[in-house]
């Protein structure tokens, strides 16, 4: 009898512990109590800050309990990630909520979504500087688009074994952005220009909304055709949410698809944050990384905001430009803010989701771009 | 490897120059479209406007001594005329492209057009009527358009 206790003993979590699974369950728990109780991100820390907890429970191999391994349930869960079928449903779900009127109305602000993508490309000089691998730079680089579900797609066809890491990353700077992004914009502009109030957009028709999509995606799909499962999936969840006639399908892209997706995707990612995976130099020069990615994105929005400024008749506000990385809609808040802070009445938000919006755009082609560029590579 | 020379051997400035130049030629290019497309949206709505920029395009190398604009400004009508003029483009879509002068004078008296003499000299002074010098007048849709709208 002793021997059976000594073995059921020997088979539980407080025998099997080790200091790298509890670090992880204190992250997760820090995830968690960010999400509930500062309510940073809650749709995505609260399931990634849980899904933490379940892949650190000490389990002994072989029982088919943890993500990694093939008959558990959670590896079942997990094949979304891997082989990128949730990041497209996610980008549905955000095409049929997403309004391009502004877009539309101000077509110019569009580069300043291409300007916080060099942040990208920088970031990945970085990583192969510090001695990555280029197929992992790229996926590191991808963090400064502040997009998670395209960093988890790039990830899982570039360099699978990171998707824990990355993601993680992604997604801690995305719920930051409040924290993150004004030192920047205050260090980057004068309060001249931080006071520059917008001029009223153009009345957009309802033709033009539902034709954009329709554009975008052929255009840009056409110039990096590797974009196409993210930039196809975000076009045609707002032809759907433009055309009216499919209401129903918009509805249900954008509430109970783009739920269940970033359910599961939250959860497996934080299940394959196992400490002994996890917790390695790799990941941490990986969160370094990804925090000097996510700053120099958001600076080159800035500048380029207030270089576009020299040639434009009517100026734009240079806050505008932090907007250009891709947390929607997080970062055209944080503009508003910043901008209110200094005349609360000047309302900056309607137009930093133009840049906001081309920001997601420009992220997902930037990722088609690297992985096609990376295929070769790998 | 690391540093410098790591990105030399994997070609990573190469790289990042393409990255950078696609992502902007792309979101250029998109915004380039898109600013277009409520023109193009206005061109499927109203195709007549087509077929009248081609003929003016045409008559452009004929006609020199048009009185595009007044002093380069544009004249500034009264409502109360805005809407006289309005009912004269109305009758000149009833009308070939080239038409004359009588014709349509005789059509505003037909329709009831007020002090329709006097009101055409505004249409002849303010441009939007146009000789093409074969004594026939054709109408300047856009800088009717513009006027209408100033």
């Amino acid at each position: 009898m002793d021997t059976l206790f000594l073995e059921f003993f020997q088979n539980t979590g407080f025998y099997l512990c080790d200091y790298r699974n509890i670090i992880m369950i204190m992250i997760g728990l820090v995830f968690i109590y960010l999400g509930i109780a500062k309510d940073y991100e809650p749709l995505l820390l609260v399931p990634i800050g849980f899904g933490m907890l379940m892949g650190n429970i000490p389990i002994f191999k072989g029982l088919g309990l943890g993500i990694y391994e093939s008959n558990s349930v959670l590896h079942y869960l997990y094949f979304g990630v891997t082989q990128g079928i949730y990041p497209p449903l996610v980008f549905m779900g955000i095409g049929a909520m997403t309004d391009f009127s502004t877009l539309l109305a101000r077509p110019v602000l569009m580069l300043l979504g291409a300007a916080a993508q060099t942040g990208i490309f920088i970031t990945f000089l970085g990583a192969l500087a510090l001695g990555f691998l280029p197929n992992e730079a790229a996926s590191i680089g991808i963090i400064g688009g502040a997009d998670g579900p395209t960093a988890i797609f790039l990830t899982a066809k570039l360099a699978p074994h990171l998707i824990g890491p990355i993601a993680v990353a992604a997604y801690s700077y995305m719920a930051l952005v409040p924290v993150i992004q004004p030192p920047i914009m205050r260090l980057l502009t004068s309060r001249k220009e931080r006071l520059i109030r917008m001029e009223e957009p153009r009345e957009v028709s309802k033709r033009e909304k539902m034709v954009f999509p329709i554009v975008a995606f052929l255009l840009c799909c056409f110039l990096a055709p590797a974009a196409l499962p993210l930039l196809g999936m975000l076009c045609f969840g707002n032809v759907l949410k433009e055309a009216v006639v499919t209401e129903r399908l918009a509805v249900t892209a954008r509430t109970s698809i783009i739920d269940i997706a970033t359910i599961l995707l939250g959860v497996t990612v934080g299940a394959s944050t196992q400490g002994d995976v996890f917790l390695t130099s790799k990941s941490v020069g990986i969160f370094i990384l990804g925090a000097v990615s996510f700053c120099i994105a958001t600076a080159c929005g800035v500048l380029f905001a207030k270089f576009m400024n020299l040639f434009l008749k009517s100026k734009i506000n240079p806050l505008l430009g932090a907007a250009g990385v891709s947390a929607v809609p997080d970062s055209a808040r944080v503009v508003q803010i910043v901008g209110q802070q200094e005349d609360p009445t000047n309302f900056l938000l309607m137009h930093a989701m133009a840049p906001n919006v081309s920001g997601v755009i420009g992220s997902a082609i930037a990722a088609g771009v690297l992985w096609s560029l990376m295929a070769k590579v790998i | 490897m690391y540093g410098i020379e790591a990105i030399n051997a994997n070609n990573g400035w190469a790289i990042t120059a393409v990255g950078i130049t696609i992502v902007f030629s792309g979101l250029v290019v998109l915004s380039f479209v898109i600013a277009q497309l409520h023109k193009g949206l206005d061109l499927y709505d109203n195709p007549q406007k087509i077929k009248q920029w081609f003929s003016l395009k045409k008559k452009m190398g004929k006609q020199l001594d048009k009185p595009l604009e007044t002093g380069g400004s544009l004249l500034v009508l009264t409502e109360e005329q805005k809407e006289i003029v309005k009912q004269f483009a109305l009758l000149v879509r009833t009308l070939e492209d080239h038409f004359s002068l009588p014709r349509l004078l005789e059509l505003a008296r037909i329709s009831g057009v007020k002090n329709f003499y006097s009101n055409l000299k505004i249409l002849l002074k303010s441009g939007i009527l146009f000789p093409d010098k074969e004594g026939f007048f054709c109408w300047d849709q856009d800088l009717y358009i513009k006027i209408i709208s100033h």
